[in-house]
């Protein structure tokens, strides 16, 4: 498991970083986000709270030996739900992707706060972490086949090696029974 | 505006995020004013029915044409699971301090 978090301060106010976060695609810095859609959207007519769930499509440059190890493409997509408070003026965003999430997942969270002096707090945090269980269950399957080779040759090499002893010595003794 | 994934639903989603943020920056300003949790609700209760009268069809539109192209990609199956997994209903809680750092770190 890998960890990362970073903070950051944006000199805006918390209003305008969240509203601006439904305009920050497509974006020439961050041009491998190509599609964005909203998939579900809530207001909470007590709390005021606003969710949303997106899937974000990108386009990255996967070294080749992924895609061809785990079948992937060039195509990657991000769900990802974020939850507005205008009450508390949290605003959180949650990402998980959904591509190759069956080999590992990369688990990112990114809140923003305001902060005493006006602004806005950053602050993100990610996890990335392969799917043991199936690096085990893998890893289990090779040895077993490995224990399985050796086990086998070991067999081929003891057979292999009784019948040169035999034919060596057998040899020596019809010689010696002839002289 | 970002495209959509299926380029036929580009339209309806750009009619709707435009849709939703002309509604959202109307909603924000206000919301985030000091009031009463009672005046909160009131007012949350009547932007969330403005929002359903005046974006209500277009996300109607809009999801029927996402919703298609989400299983045309491939991604129905993907997505049921992450939300089995994590179905983030409600907002997470806040990371707790010691999580909080300003440079990256990595362990096994």
């Amino acid at each position: 498991m890998h960890f990362f978090s970073q903070t950051f301060k944006y000199e805006h106010p918390w209003s305008h970083v969240v509203i601006g976060m439904w305009h920050k695609y497509p974006n020439p810095h961050c041009t491998h986000v190509v599609t964005v859609d909203v998939v579900d959207r809530s207001i909470d007519s007590k709390s005021g709270i606003i969710r949303t769930e997106r899937v974000l499509g990108c386009k990255q440059k996967t070294p080749i030996w992924i895609v061809k190890l785990f079948g992937g493409s060039e195509d990657a997509f991000v769900r990802e739900i974020s939850f507005v408070d205008p009450a508390s003026q949290v605003a959180t965003i949650t990402s998980v992707n959904l591509s190759l999430s069956q080999f590992a997942t990369c688990f990112e969270r990114i809140q923003y706060t305001p902060t005493s002096s006006g602004h806005t707090a950053f602050l993100q945090t990610a996890e990335i972490q392969a799917r043991m269980a199936m690096w085990r269950s893998m890893a289990d399957k090779f040895e077993t086949w490995l224990v399985q080779r050796f086990e086998q040759n070991a067999n081929l090499g003891k057979a292999g090696f009784t019948d040169v002893l035999r034919t060596m010595w057998e040899a020596k003794q019809q010689q010696a029974a002839h002289s | 505006m970002a495209h959509s994934l299926s380029p036929e639903c580009t339209p309806l989603k750009h009619a709707y995020d435009s849709c939703f943020n002309t509604w959202f920056e109307g909603y924000l300003e206000p919301a985030v004013s000091p009031s009463s949790s009672e005046q909160r609700a009131q007012y949350s209760k009547k932007k969330a029915d403005e929002f359903e009268e005046r974006c209500g069809k277009v996300w109607v539109e809009y999801k029927q044409c996402v919703q298609k192209a989400v299983k045309d990609k491939g991604l129905g199956d993907l997505l049921d699971q992450a939300r089995v997994e994590n179905p983030l209903r409600d907002p997470p809680p806040a990371p707790s301090p010691g999580e909080v750092s300003s440079s990256s770190s990595s362990s096994q």
